[in-house]
């Protein structure tokens, strides 16, 4: 899913915010998404999510970690500083 | 199909034998018994199952257990898990409900009427725990239940444990008080529950400002207190680890799980790596997967256990274990990571392990899924085939299908028996569409690969799956055509390819009524079928065979097909052999005018055919129903059913109902007096035997007999000798007609040995009193007048019916000095005196008397006296 190198016309850039600090080796569990560990102790999960079925299988993959999901938000810019995938810039 | 089922998803799980008691959430959870759904809504880890299985130890109601997984989404497979669940409390139970669900994945809503049916007015109330219900997401599931709850009888309950709300009307059960919920906010361990817990069952000795401290950072999260509980179990320095903890922002189980797995040696942290890849694990599977472990699985089992290591006993005597999910989910997670690191055994090596080990211990389904998460192609597929039955047939269809869906259409190009495999998986789900598009993806695929035994096989398949769809459309040419070939390539060690496709063959000689041909086809499936264990195909080739009985007017021989046929589908369900069964006992019985007995079969083989799909098997019901109909005189009823039939026949459009349905609707024509309505049906149907019918009611006997003579002469050619009874019926009635009397009635002497020997009585009833009248003529001192009086007597329980004029009486075929010398032998009369009596010549009264034995059949005076007085030709 990671190394898409045209992104699908639904692909889209999500942040997705979890409570609770989780380390860079969780990147590969998360559909290879960024991992960034806010200062307050929330953890955003950023990048390409090439379609609504990718995102609910990672919605589904918080919920089985019984991590609390906090918000979860589409980044329209693909210029994000977050952005993944450097193909698409 | 019966789909195997796993034990352990229906065992009651046992109490922690150190846990929290929880009495107050368990008095809530039994005050609310009378609600028909209990639900437990909250995340991973907070106690739902574990709650769930303290309550189970300690009521003193009933309770069924039902552990849900990803599989559980095939509707059929849920329901089968389902039913056998309330099995553990009334074993009795559901058994109906099962076979129609094992057999027709479609029925689920009738299957549940009848459980629901089965289930009211029972004393005793069920209790029926799903848990894991978030794993469902089959929308029709969520449907089923739905419709279930809707119509929930007092003598089930239903308690669902799950991590999301499931998409139930949740919101009208609430209004009507119907749903009691026990949320996070309830399962939270309070400060005091925390506090028994560390202290209590994890003799941790904590102050009460720690216990504070832990409780506040896990938020009385369970899950998370048992971790902190299981770290601090091996820290020296207590009071260090729970201010790093609760400083930490890490997630709390990430944390945790990194502390706990530390403090264990080598050999338990590779052992709780390696086994989190399975869903369920017994020692042995352990020691597979774990081969150079310095302990044994059993013993490393019991160990995590008694360490309190997440791990939860799936039965009483301790074998099969499975991890507290969310702590499985953290371990693979970690599996993956180390596994990054080093380069053996690899996660697809260790997948594999655990496939060898399922597939030796006959665990199948579990077998293809490793070897599918092993990416094991060849292994995969090899296993989908299955021992004895294929395993989407085994409730496994669901698997199969995500793995087939998520191959790169390279891989099927590689491996062209993907694209057979894929083609057999669609069909099973009963689409045709996008079966042959496979199939030729598997030609193309096969053109560019070397040709050995194994692509010649691959060649069969095909074959055999096109045979497959040709007989869905009723198109013999192309059946036969396609399992010909199919028997020329398929392996000879393929059986069950080889069962099915001589059956096939076996249906289209049948459509083309070449009936020893088929019965051959039958006769060797059914043989090849018993010797490869392929039952389903035994059976519904035994259905070919009592119909082919049926139509050498072997009715008893037919009749005890059917019953075994239907002895066996009680076992193995499969409406399509039962459906085949009742129908013909409907027939058989509607033949020997044991109505009542045909009606009660033709209700079952009705109920059968509404299970099935693409087929015109209600339309051959409604036929049976319709003659049932005319015998009893509602002609009004029968030609409505008739129409929708043909409607419905024309629907499916390889249907071979239409003349049935036409010979039908010339008979009530006929007993309505519509002639002309009869003859077009007849002629636009080319009926030999309507048609012969419609001249007969139109006096024309020369022209019925000159119509039957070219078809009696076909069937007798061909042995059809069910055309032959049916089209010689008719001959008597026309030579009759014709004042053929004398010949008429020695055909119709010659039929009833045979009618009487096979059981015929309809046969004559359905010609009405024109065959009445005809049997009444049939000298009663004759070897066969028991079964003509038996006829007899048996339309005199019949509405009277005229399809035709009755033939000239033997009173008109007598002539007016023929009747007078009668009358005188009657009387006593000697010949001498007659001639006097009359003014003949002896010899002319003796040409009279000749004439009238002949007419009446008979040989002396005495006799013929007798037969006139029955006949009522005498005037006293």
């Amino acid at each position: 899913m990671t190394n898409h190198q045209q992104r699908a016309p639904e692909a889209m850039i999500y942040q997705i915010c979890l409570r609770g600090q989780l380390d860079q080796t969780w990147s590969e569990w998360f559909a290879g998404l960024e991992i960034v560990a806010l200062a307050n102790g929330d953890t955003l999960l950023v990048g390409v999510i090439p379609d609504q079925a990718a995102l609910y299988g990672l919605i589904k993959k918080v919920r089985d970690l019984g991590m609390p999901l906090i918000s979860l938000m589409p980044l329209h810019s693909t210029t994000s500083p977050f952005n993944s995938n450097p193909n698409e810039h | 199909m019966p789909i195997p089922i796993l034990a352990t998803k229906l065992h009651l799980p046992q109490p922690r034998p150190n846990g929290v008691a929880r009495p107050h959430l368990i008095a809530r959870f039994e005050a609310a018994q009378h609600c028909g759904l209990r639900l437990i809504s909250a995340p991973a880890g907070f106690g739902k199952s574990s709650l769930l299985s303290e309550w189970q130890a300690n009521t003193q109601q009933q309770v069924a257990w039902l552990a849900l997984d990803e599989g559980d989404n095939e509707p059929s497979r849920f329901f089968s898990y389902l039913i056998h669940a309330i099995q553990t409390i009334v074993p009795t139970l559901g058994v109906a409900a099962l076979r129609l669900i094992q057999t027709q994945p479609n029925a689920i809503e009738q299957a549940l009427i009848s459980l629901i049916n089965e289930l009211s007015g029972r004393n005793e109330t069920i209790n029926l725990v799903l848990d894991d219900y978030h794993v469902i997401e089959n929308h029709a599931l969520d449907q089923a239940l739905s419709f279930l709850l809707e119509h929930l009888p007092a003598e089930l309950r239903l308690i669902i444990a799950t991590r999301e709300d499931p998409n139930l009307p949740l919101a009208r059960l609430r209004a009507r008080g119907q749903l009691h919920e026990l949320r996070s906010a309830d399962l939270r361990f309070s400060l005091a529950e925390a506090q028994q817990f560390l202290n209590n069952a994890m003799h941790l000795e904590l102050s009460g400002a720690e216990v504070a401290a832990l409780e506040a950072r896990t938020e009385g999260w369970i899950a998370g207190l048992q971790l902190a509980g299981l770290s601090m179990q091996h820290q020296t320095d207590r009071p260090s680890f729970i201010a790093s903890f609760t400083g930490s922002h890490h997630f709390v189980m990430d944390y945790l799980l990194e502390e706990v797995l530390q403090h264990q040696p080598p050999a338990i942290q590779q052992f709780l790596l390696h086994s989190s890849i399975l869903n369920r694990m017994c020692g042995s599977l352990c020691d597979a997967l774990l081969p150079n472990n310095e302990r044994t699985g059993q013993s490393t089992l019991e160990y995590l256990e008694q360490a309190n290591m997440f791990i939860v006993a799936l039965d009483h005597e301790r074998r099969w274990y499975r991890y507290h999910h969310l702590f499985g989910e953290l371990l693979r997670q970690r599996l993956q990571r180390s596994l990054a690191q080093q380069t053996t055994p690899s996660l697809e090596a260790l997948h594999i392990r655990a496939s060898n080990w399922f597939e030796h211990n006959e665990l199948e389904i579990e077998a293809f899924e490793h070897a599918a998460a092993a990416n094991a192609i060849e292994r995969a597929e090899r296993l989908i085939e299955g021992k004895r039955v294929p395993l989407q047939f085994q409730g496994a269809l669901l698997p199969i299908m995500y793995w087939l869906q998520g191959l790169p259409t390279s891989v099927f190009n590689q491996h062209p028996s993907l694209w057979v495999t894929a083609a057999s998986v669609w069909l099973a789900t009963g689409q045709v569409n996008g079966i042959e598009q496979r199939l030729q993806a598997a030609e193309q695929a096969l053109a560019t690969h070397e040709q050995g035994p194994k692509e010649q096989d691959l060649i069969g398949r095909i074959a055999a799956i096109r045979g497959t769809l040709a007989l869905s459309q009723n198109d013999a040419n192309a059946i036969i055509a396609q399992s010909e070939r199919a028997l020329a390539y398929l392996a000879l060690d393929n059986l069950s390819f080889r069962t099915s496709t001589v059956w096939k063959l076996g249906y289209a000689y049948q459509l083309q009524d070449q009936r020893n041909a088929a019965k051959q086809a039958y006769e060797q499936a059914i043989n090849i079928g018993q010797r490869s264990g392929n039952l389903v195909t035994v059976l519904l080739a035994s259905i070919g065979l009592g119909n082919l009985q049926e139509s050498d007017n072997r009715l008893t021989l037919a009749a005890a097909t059917y019953q075994q046929v239907l002895s066996a589908c009680s076992q193995l369900g499969l409406p399509a052999a039962n459906c085949g069964a009742e129908l013909g006992l409907a027939r058989i019985y509607y033949q020997s005018n044991q109505l009542d007995l045909a009606e009660q079969h033709y209700q079952r083989a009705l109920q059968a055919a509404q299970l099935l799909q693409h087929t015109d098997r209600e339309v051959a019901c409604q036929v049976v129903k319709a003659r049932l109909l005319i015998a009893q005189g509602q002609l009004e009823q029968a030609s409505l059913l008739l129409e929708q039939a043909q409607i419905a026949a024309q629907q499916h459009r390889h249907s071979t109902q239409p003349a049935k349905i036409a010979a039908e609707q010339v008979r009530i024509h006929l007993l309505r007096g519509q002639i002309q309505a009869a003859q077009q049906l007849a002629q636009n149907h080319n009926l030999a035997i309507s048609q012969a019918q419609v001249y007969l009611a139109q006096q024309q006997p020369s022209a019925a007999l000159a119509v039957l003579k070219p078809a009696l002469e076909q069937a007798q050619a061909n042995g059809w000798h069910d055309h032959q009874l049916w089209l010689s019926s008719i001959q008597c009635l026309g030579l009759a007609a014709l004042g053929e009397h004398g010949q008429a009635l020695q055909m119709l002497t010659k039929m009833l040995l045979h009618a009487e020997a096979k059981g015929f009585v309809r046969l004559f009833l359905d010609h009405g009193s024109a065959m009445q009248n005809l049997l009444a003529s049939i000298n009663p001192q004759s070897a066969q007048a028991a079964y003509r009086d038996f006829l007899l007597s048996q339309f005199a329980h019949e509405n009277p019916k005229q399809l035709y004029p009755a033939a000239p009486s033997l009173l008109d075929l007598l002539s007016q000095r023929e009747r007078e010398v009668l009358e005188l032998i009657a009387q006593g009369h000697s010949n001498q005196a007659i001639c006097q009596q009359l003014h003949l010549a002896l010899d002319t009264v003796k040409g009279h008397n000749r004439r009238i034995f002949e007419k009446l059949q008979v040989q002396r005076r005495t006799e013929a006296v007798a037969r006139a007085r029955e006949l009522g030709l005498l005037s006293q």
